[in-house]
């Protein structure tokens, strides 16, 4: 498994999309059924039972991309792999530049992996996603936007109002829903980005930095809806910096560093062995 | 259909809140009130010059507005990483692509019919003309339009907003002259050039066969045929774009 591996599936009956991809696949909208072949009955009897419990499993994910005038290739992701079970929160920490954000993308299907396989656990229409340093429409108001996202999903009507309208409650700017966004703070754009990230009622949720921008009282509202999230059940993967957090909330992390996971495991675990905190046995991790 | 909907519903709001439009709306209306003045002091025929005049700014004022709207419409989502939010979500590129299209259409519909209807009631009031060639003309001119769009949306797929823009002028005034381009190739006996002018009177959208002067109003209803004919061609043309606009989406990564 992994690179070198082409083609793709999806399983409808189980709603779970998997993909496996060298060259340009393109990862999958929704989940379709593609015409199970020798390798398909292969993997699903190898692989069935070790990936049901996924949310997400990513395999030997590469990527480089061209940058600057010259082109001058990059190699951002080297045989990225981790896997999160469900239920998880999951924290991705890794220094700038590690790949973190690279990853999550092509998790989304925003970029294209140049090989490497992909499990979702769920469908797209069952995925939220809050960009990092989110910019939304400046035009539309809070409310506005919420039902934009939902008839993205598809949602109706009635459904989409009753959504947006507990979603601003439960991020606290019922007052501001519908002023237009281009009057708010950072911190009140970071709040709606969660809003959006919300409106599908996602099982499985991806956060790029949540609590930037946010002061402490906005970092204690995010705090609490991951905590909400994690007691529902939901599965929540998150990029963050501020390892207090990540310590307080996750139960299980990848630590990145250059493109590739060098080191995965429960938070409980992730000690050094002679005593001290998540943050000295991060930076032993990176600096290895 | 829903998700192309609500791409088309959020262009349209972003399009007609944008205070830059309705400043060169404004603009465009006091143009077409210059026009008509100017057509107005000519010596005999004002009626037939105020319709002329004012259609020409009617025109140029709506494939300007269209194909700076239309440059920038793709590129901002992409500049400013609204596309991370889009997606994210089950939107496929082509639903995203003809959304903003819709869109974009819709504006200019609300804006044609505002400057066509201001045209037609000031050549009533003035010349004591109404005319509904004049009206048929300015549906026509939005036909054009739409065909800038769509083109001007294809070509932001893969340059920059201002070149996508300066592109979609260029094909619209190449529109304009594309017949020219037939009655070139009768000059010679050259087949490679005959060929040559056929593919290239092809390639560029026949704008000239859809350009109806209302102010020789009679002259023109014998050609409707040929109008309808050449309006089913534009709007294919624009069908067309659009779908290589999508095929080039389709390779873009965020």
């Amino acid at each position: 498994m992994g690179e070198g591996v082409s083609g793709g599936w999806a399983n409808k009956d189980s709603g779970r999309e998997r993909y496996a991809v060298a060259g340009d696949g393109m990862l999958p909208l929704e989940t379709t059924v593609a015409r199970p072949s020798g390798r398909y009955e292969e993997r699903m009897e190898t692989e069935k039972g070790q990936l049901s419990q996924k949310a997400v499993a990513v395999r030997e994910l590469r990527k480089t991309v061209a940058v600057g005038f010259r082109r001058r290739k990059v190699e951002i992701l080297r045989g990225t792999s981790f896997a999160v079970n469900e239920g998880d929160v999951f924290g991705m920490l890794g220094p700038n530049g590690a790949g973190k954000t690279t990853a999550l993308k092509i998790i989304l299907g925003l970029m294209r992996p140049d090989a490497g396989a992909i499990d979702l656990g769920v469908a797209r229409a069952a995925v939220g996603y809050l960009p990092e340093n989110p910019y939304f429409y400046d035009y539309l108001s809070g409310r506005e936007l919420l039902q934009f996202c939902g008839r993205l999903f598809g949602l109706p009507e009635r459904v989409r109002r009753e959504r947006a309208a507990r979603l601003l409650a439960q991020v606290g700017l019922e007052e501001a829903a519908d002023r237009q966004l281009r009057r708010y703070s950072k911190g009140m754009l970071q709040r709606i980005g969660i809003a959006q990230a919300l409106i599908n009622d996602p099982h499985l949720v991806f956060l790029d930095e949540p609590m930037t921008g946010l002061d402490p009282l906005g970092r204690v509202e995010v705090k609490r809806i991951i905590q909400g999230l994690r007691e529902q059940g939901r599965t929540v993967l998150f990029n963050s910096h501020i390892l207090a957090d990540v310590e307080e909330l996750c139960t299980r992390v990848a630590i990145m560093r250059a493109g590739t996971v060098v080191w995965e495991g429960a938070v409980a675990e992730a000690k050094p062995p002679d005593g001290g905190n998540l943050e000295d046995f991060f930076i032993a991790a990176v600096s290895a | 259909m829903n998700r192309m909907a609500a791409v088309a519903l959020n262009t349209f709001k972003e399009t007609i809140r944008d205070r830059v439009l309705l400043v060169i709306v404004v603009f465009a209306l006091a143009m077409i009130v210059a026009a008509l003045w100017l057509a107005s002091i000519s010596l005999g025929e004002t009626a037939r010059m105020m319709q002329d005049f004012g259609l020409v700014a009617v025109t140029a004022f709506g494939v300007i507005v269209a194909v700076f709207v239309a440059g920038t419409l793709v590129r901002k989502e992409v500049e400013k990483r609204t596309v991370f939010v889009v997606f994210s979500k089950p939107v496929r590129r082509g639903e995203f692509i003809t959304g903003k299209f819709l869109g974009l259409s819709l504006t200019m519909a609300v804006v044609l019919a505002g400057m066509g209807a201001f045209l037609f009631l000031l050549t009533w009031l003035v010349a004591g003309v109404s005319s509904w060639v004049l009206l048929a003309a300015t549906g026509l001119v939005y036909l054009q339009v739409l065909v800038v769009i769509a083109v001007t949306i294809f070509f932001s797929t893969f340059s920059s907003a201002l070149l996508a823009s300066v592109l979609g002028i260029c094909v619209f005034a190449a529109g304009q002259l594309s017949h020219n381009v037939l009655s070139l190739s009768r000059l010679g006996d050259s087949a490679l050039l005959k060929g040559l002018s056929w593919v290239i009177y092809l390639l560029i959208p026949n704008f000239s066969a859809v350009d109806i002067k209302p102010g020789v109003v009679g002259e023109a209803t014998a050609a409707w045929d040929d109008i309808a004919l050449w309006s089913g061609y534009l709007a294919a043309y624009a069908m067309v774009a659009l779908v290589i606009a999508t095929l080039v989406f389709n390779r873009r990564e965020f």
